[in-house]
């Protein structure tokens, strides 16, 4: 498989291109979000900046509470990822170390569960919390996430338990340990990185999430970032500026948590997928 | 590690149980608490599932049979209809067009999805160590920024007036497009979505099959060189195998997913201009929440669900069966 130096060349400039090509929408966001309202609407052609300014951000900010709404998507994706991980972490516990009946009926109604398309299930959804009284409320938002996000926590924790040997909490046992104890002080520790790396994807989910947010939600100050994000756009189209320093804002959570798992990500999303 | 654990087997002639028989032995015999724990574990888990994802699946169906409107609502009665909600949608020439327009759509990205995703795994595959990690950084760049942030920016980038693609355009002689509209058919909409979609969703699918092609030995690739085979024998007959599995897989998932699409959708152009880049899951919505016809919306969600467990039934009628083997 020696590539002639041509063949190489060839190679790294197609990918260059590849690489330009995919990033310029978010090249372009963040070039965008540091320019003054008046260069962004002057018929120059600037593909590379060459003045900054943090204008837009200070709009950004300062608008309809912008900190209202980061904290209540905080609060609806955090709440939600860590209710998902905790019930999930419960549930992959008895299904991966211990038999009983009803296990493998479980499983399968997890695995459906994951496949359910959760659009088609709104209006139900809307009807039940308008029934227990939840409609336009955060909480509403929190307990839809974490549904939407618990099977997948579930199936992706079974495999990261199957994925620690039972032996370790053996030997723990062996050496005094009560089953709980082992599990705690054993496997518990060493189910770290599959925390991460599930919680980042239902992070990611929840965050992203606008359907539900945009149907459950009535009161402007209770709306989340993508609702608020994509109203911005409509009232205030002209400012483009703002409306990218807003998007940039809305990014960095979701790019932080991609960085801190970035190399475990597809070994995570597929691990469950393609075993098979 | 495996000190550890071999310390614990028992050493003898008969081979050891493996350590999870030993554990459901334990079980078996063990105390009323013991045997109830597994479930008081699933419980959260369980109950969530079950009262906000499968009772709702039940409701949909219930709720196409009846009459729903704001009316029934505010009363609470129930208003069984049969299958009005039916014969209304399927008679609209309307529901027609945007399910065969959905359909198109959704056949159109997951097949630039899969097929861009696959030719950009081949390519990562061939790439130096540096350059491969820079399409790398730009991927996950691409997958992490938030689906309504990337719609702002696409919007941004598709402005008739200073929105940089037109200004390109012209500046390669293309002057037509000055102040051109992306926005005002159906068909440029649905493709700026479209797009959008697409390079939203490449990133995993890229990075799946990339997973799958090194997991390829060396070797095989070596031997399909000595054998003199070309770049496209070799992907026939080494790389496809290899990766067959997962391509099903991300195939799937990008069916489920941009049939479903509405974010991008809606947040674009509210499915226009004159409902010309509308889907079912924009009628969905329309009918549903902000038109308050609960019945009909449910019978639109049920042909949805059918429209869609067609499509994929054989996948996942292949994906319970291997589980069920592997469930033991």
């Amino acid at each position: 498989m020696k590539k002639s130096l041509s063949q190489r060349i060839v190679l790294s400039v197609v990918g260059v291109l590849v690489a330009l090509a995919i990033v310029f929408p978010t090249y372009w966001m963040f070039v965008t979000s540091l320019r003054t309202p008046g260069e962004i609407l002057s018929p120059k052609y600037d593909l590379i900046p060459t003045s900054f300014s943090f204008g837009n951000f200070a709009t950004a900010l300062g608008k309809d509470n912008f900190p209202t709404y980061l904290m209540n998507s905080l609060i609806v994706t955090v709440g939600s990822v860590l209710c998902a991980l905790v019930a999930g972490t419960l549930a992959a516990i008895p299904l991966s170390r211990l038999r009983f009946t009803g296990r493998k009926g479980f499983l399968v109604l997890v695995m459906v569960a994951q496949l359910a398309p959760v659009s088609a299930l709104f209006i139900p959804l809307f009807l039940l919390m308008r029934d227990a009284g939840l409609l336009n409320t955060l909480p509403s938002l929190l307990l839809i996430y974490f549904a939407t996000t618990l099977p997948f926590t579930v199936w992706m924790l079974y495999g990261f338990v199957n994925g620690i040997p039972y032996e370790l909490e053996e030997a723990a046992m062996i050496d005094g340990c009560s089953q709980t104890g082992a599990f705690r002080r054993v496997t518990l520790p060493l189910l770290g990185p599959g925390l991460v790396t599930t919680s980042v994807f239902s992070f990611i989910t929840a965050w992203n999430e606008y359907l539900f947010a945009l149907v459950f939600i009535q009161d402007k100050p209770k709306e989340t970032l993508p609702v608020w994000l994509a109203s911005f756009r409509t009232a205030f189209a002209t400012d483009w500026g703002g409306v990218m320093a807003a998007s940039v804002i809305y990014a960095v959570p979701a790019l932080i948590f991609f960085l801190l798992v970035q190399r475990k990500l597809v070994s995570g999303a597929t691990a469950g997928a393609v075993k098979g | 590690m495996t000190a550890t654990a071999n310390v614990t087997m028992p050493a003898g002639a008969t081979p050891p149980a493996s350590p999870r028989d030993a554990g459901v032995k334990r079980r078996k015999r063990g105390r009323f608490g013991d045997r109830v724990l597994p479930y008081l574990l699933l419980l959260p888990a369980l109950a969530a599932i079950l009262v906000l994802l499968a009772w709702p699946l039940v409701q949909v169906l219930a709720i196409s049979f009846r009459k729903l409107d704001i009316g029934q609502l505010v009363s609470g009665k129930t208003v069984w209809i049969g299958f009005d909600n039916y014969t209304n949608t399927l008679s609209d020439p309307e529901f027609w067009t945007v399910t065969f327009r959905t359909l198109v759509f959704t056949a159109a990205i997951v097949a630039a999805t899969i097929l861009g995703g696959l030719l950009l795994a081949v390519l990562m595959r061939h790439l130096g160590p540096v350059v491969r990690i820079m399409v790398q950084v730009t991927l996950v760049l691409a997958w992490a920024t938030p689906v309504i942030a990337t719609t702002t920016v696409f919007q941004w980038i598709f402005d008739e007036q200073y929105g940089i693609l037109n200004k390109t355009l012209d500046r390669l002689g293309f002057h037509g497009f000055i102040g051109f509209s992306w926005f005002s058919s159906g068909p440029s909409t649905l493709a700026v979505i479209g797009l959008l979609i697409v390079w939203q969703a490449v990133p995993f699918v890229t990075f799946s099959l990339y997973a799958g092609i090194i997991g390829v030995s060396r070797e095989q690739y070596e031997a399909a060189g000595i054998d003199g085979a070309s770049a496209w024998q070799t992907f026939r007959a080494v790389t496809w195998p290899a990766i067959r599995p997962i391509t099903t897989m991300v195939t799937f998932l990008s069916v489920l997913w941009d049939f479903n699409a509405f974010a991008q959708i809606w947040a674009i152009r509210e499915g226009g201009p004159d409902g010309g880049s509308t889907t079912l899951a924009v009628v969905l919505y329309l009918k549903g929440i902000a038109g308050n016809h609960f019945g009909a919306a449910g019978a639109i969600a049920t042909l949805m669900l059918i429209v869609l467990a067609l499509i994929t039934g054989r996948y996942i009628q292949l994906l319970t069966r291997t589980r069920e083997g592997d469930l033991s």
